[in-house]
């Protein structure tokens, strides 16, 4: 697949109907993976002020289809669904980028670690300065929960974050914990700003996301 | 529970367990996913060091003839070889370039790393002794089509079922699996369609009290046993290898069934070398009917319905512009009048539709005149409830895509389809559309409406041979 144009839409294998033109011949860095059909289902985030943390969708019924299928159903192929987003949105950001890690052990099962296969489809550099210190997700627990949850990370031995600008990558923001967790570390650790991007944004009111169980 | 058996022999020391059955009953035929197996990790290393099961990676590599191009990869699940659908990506549990198959991803994802467990034990003993509970009777066509698929079965021979929606498919299926039943023999029914399992299911547990039964489909409740009759959609076949003695292969006809390879190949490789393969359908593609020539299958036809009337014949109403008025919020007149009718006799209706969101728009619509109509799609999870509802006459009506298009029967139900001049309505879903209607002994008369913007090339085709197999059925 990683040779090959994509040609039928990875989320609904509809055929996809690409017009050729100068630009796609030449600089077709990203090809199209989805149909206009699918693409039309996601909702765009609408910036409300001036926001510490960043985003490009909403969590809906779409998107909570596609991230079921890329993080549970570990369809990694989908990290190409967003790459062409995420790349025109963090090209010319300044700061060093800093994904959320996943607990190696999470990682082994997972197979591949989620927030790094995205940046890597789109393109853009990052360094992982964090390390996760428990395997327990997120997902699935109650606000409450979520907010009592000791640190998550620490700083990594040779991670050099000392008067750095910083933004954090993660896949989504629910409740803000991860984020929140990782900025305190990072502040701790001496670093300038920190600031955050998620790919998507529960909507307020929208809690606890469930995990899906692996179905087959 | 551990059986094991200790004996001292000169100073060897022989230590073997005897497979449990629940392990034997659960792998027996099949081929399953280490990880997601539910026995503990334990169990299965301590069944796996002692051979109990072969060992399979879930994808294979072969390099390809003209070297040229690299590897070719081979889905040992689904047997999908085709190269579009594996991904390379670099995987941290094995930690090197690894594969997977998409197209047997929603059942969980294979990779070069995921392990397939074949049952290499002791296979089970099947028990010969059943009880057919059954006591209707055949007409003269369903007693000879009963009879040939038994034999070509007894010959080990592949057989063509072409019989007319509403023929008595399933009670023509009953002696033939009886008869393989007796034999001690495993049996496999499979069909595309989640619904016709769930139709099939309970008839045959009627039929055969005794018999122990699985039924395996999308989110299948687990059951226990070993299954000597399983009836299956032809997805859940992707799980099993070398499993059944015949399969019976029920709409064969019906979508995804003809339009995925993979699936026909599923169907091959669950029944065991040699084993017989019969199609039952009412509407056979082109494609199975040169088989049926060429590699001369046994085959039987049946144009006539069991009770003997002849098939109801669709008829045509333009309905210009529907999809225009709905998008309005208006129901066009004739619909309504249609409906209407059917509420004031009391007669159980389905309207069909093209698509689902031109379906939900008529929903509101359809209710304004009676509440209780609803409509029901393949992403409906109370799909099984709705039909049942409407069975039991709690609702005067279902609107449906084309889901319901086959296995469904409901005592004097009526049917309009909307829209029938659309792609998706092929001649073949049109007469299992029509096949719907006049299916009781009591009510052997339908109405069948094609409502449709423009007569289609495919909506003749299907009357024609509607016409046809009267003609057929009626030649004396």
């Amino acid at each position: 697949m990683n040779r090959r144009e994509i040609d039928h839409c990875l989320l609904c294998n509809a055929p996809l109907t690409i017009r050729m033109d100068w630009k796609r011949l030449f600089v077709n860095r990203f090809p199209q993976a989805i149909c206009q059909e699918c693409e039309g289902k996601f909702e765009r985030y609408r910036h409300e002020g001036n926001e510490e943390v960043d985003s490009l969708y909403y969590y809906n019924e779409a998107m909570q289809d596609y991230l079921h299928r890329y993080k549970f159903m570990r369809d990694v192929l989908l990290a190409k669904v967003f790459a062409g987003e995420i790349h025109r949105h963090l090209k010319n950001r300044k700061e060093l980028i800093v994904p959320i890690p996943m607990h190696p052990e999470k990682w082994k099962e997972r197979t591949f670690s989620h927030v790094d296969e995205l940046l890597r489809q789109a393109r853009i550099p990052f360094v992982h300065v964090l390390e996760k210190t428990t395997t327990e997700a997120q997902a699935g627990k109650s606000r409450e929960e979520r907010m009592k949850t000791p640190q998550l990370f620490v700083l990594r031995e040779d991670a050099q974050v000392e008067g750095k600008d910083l933004l954090l990558v993660d896949d989504i923001y629910t409740t803000g914990t991860t984020i929140r967790h990782a900025t305190q570390v990072l502040m701790e650790g001496g670093a300038k700003s920190v600031k955050a991007f998620t790919l998507i944004r529960a909507k307020g009111g929208q809690e606890a996301i469930k995990a899906s169980p692996l179905m087959f | 529970m551990k059986y094991i058996l200790r004996r001292n022999r000169e100073s060897k020391r022989y230590k073997g367990i005897i497979a449990e059955p629940e392990i034997r009953d659960f792998f027996l035929g099949k081929i399953w996913s280490r990880e997601h197996a539910p026995f503990s990790k334990e169990k299965l290393d301590c069944y796996i060091s002692r051979s109990f099961f072969k060992i399979k990676p879930a994808i294979s590599i072969k390099p390809s003839s003209p070297s040229l191009f690299g590897k070719r990869y081979f889905c040992n699940r689904c047997h999908n070889d085709n190269q579009r659908e594996f991904v390379e990506f670099d995987c941290a549990r094995c930690g090197k370039a690894c594969v997977y198959c998409r197209h047997c991803i929603n059942m969980g994802r294979m990779s070069c790393c995921t392990e397939l467990l074949v049952w290499n034990g002791p296979s089970g003993i099947f028990p010969k002794r059943h009880v057919f509970d059954w006591n209707g009777s055949f007409t003269v066509l369903q007693q000879q089509a009963a009879e040939e698929l038994r034999e070509s079965i007894g010959r080990k021979r592949n057989h063509l079922l072409h019989a007319v929606c509403g023929a008595g498919k399933t009670e023509i299926l009953f002696p033939a699996v009886f008869h393989c039943l007796r034999k001690g023999w495993r049996i496999c029914i499979a069909t595309p369609r989640t619904d016709v399992v769930l139709e099939l299911f309970p008839r045959f547990q009627k039929a055969f009290p005794n018999t122990i039964m699985h039924a395996y489909y999308g989110d299948a409740p687990e059951q226990k046993g070993l299954a000597q009759l399983v009836i299956a959609t032809t997805h859940q076949l992707y799980r099993f290898e070398k499993a059944f003695d015949v399969v019976i292969v029920d709409e064969a006809d019906a979508f995804p069934y003809t339009y995925d390879r993979s699936l026909q190949k599923a169907v091959w490789k669950a029944r065991k070398e040699g084993a017989p393969v019969a199609f039952v359908t009412a509407t056979p593609t082109s494609e199975l009917l040169t088989k049926v020539k060429k590699e001369r299958w046994g085959c039987s036809f049946i144009p006539r319905r069991y009770h003997g009337h002849p098939l109801p014949v669709p008829r045509f109403e333009p309905l210009w512009f529907y999809d225009r008025q709905i998008d309005k919020g208006k129901l066009p007149k004739k619909l309504m009048h249609w409906t209407k009718r059917r509420l004031g006799r009391e007669e159980p209706f389905f309207i069909f539709f093209p698509a689902i969101p031109l379906m939900e728009k008529a929903i509101p619509l359809f209710q304004e005149i009676h509440p209780d109509i609803c409509g029901v799609h393949a992403k409906d999870s109370e799909r099984k409830e709705k039909v049942m509802k409407l069975r039991n006459g709690e609702i005067p009506g279902l609107l449906t895509t084309t889901i319901l298009e086959r296995g469904v029967t409901i005592k004097n139900v009526q049917v309009a389809v909307v829209g029938a001049e659309s792609k998706i309505f092929t001649s073949g879903a049109l007469i299992q559309i029509s096949g719907r209607a006049g299916r009781h002994a009591d009510f052997p008369n339908g109405d069948i409406v094609f409502f449709h913007h423009g007569i289609s090339v495919e909506m003749d085709a299907a009357r024609n041979e509607i016409l046809r197999l009267n003609k057929e059925g009626f030649r004396t």
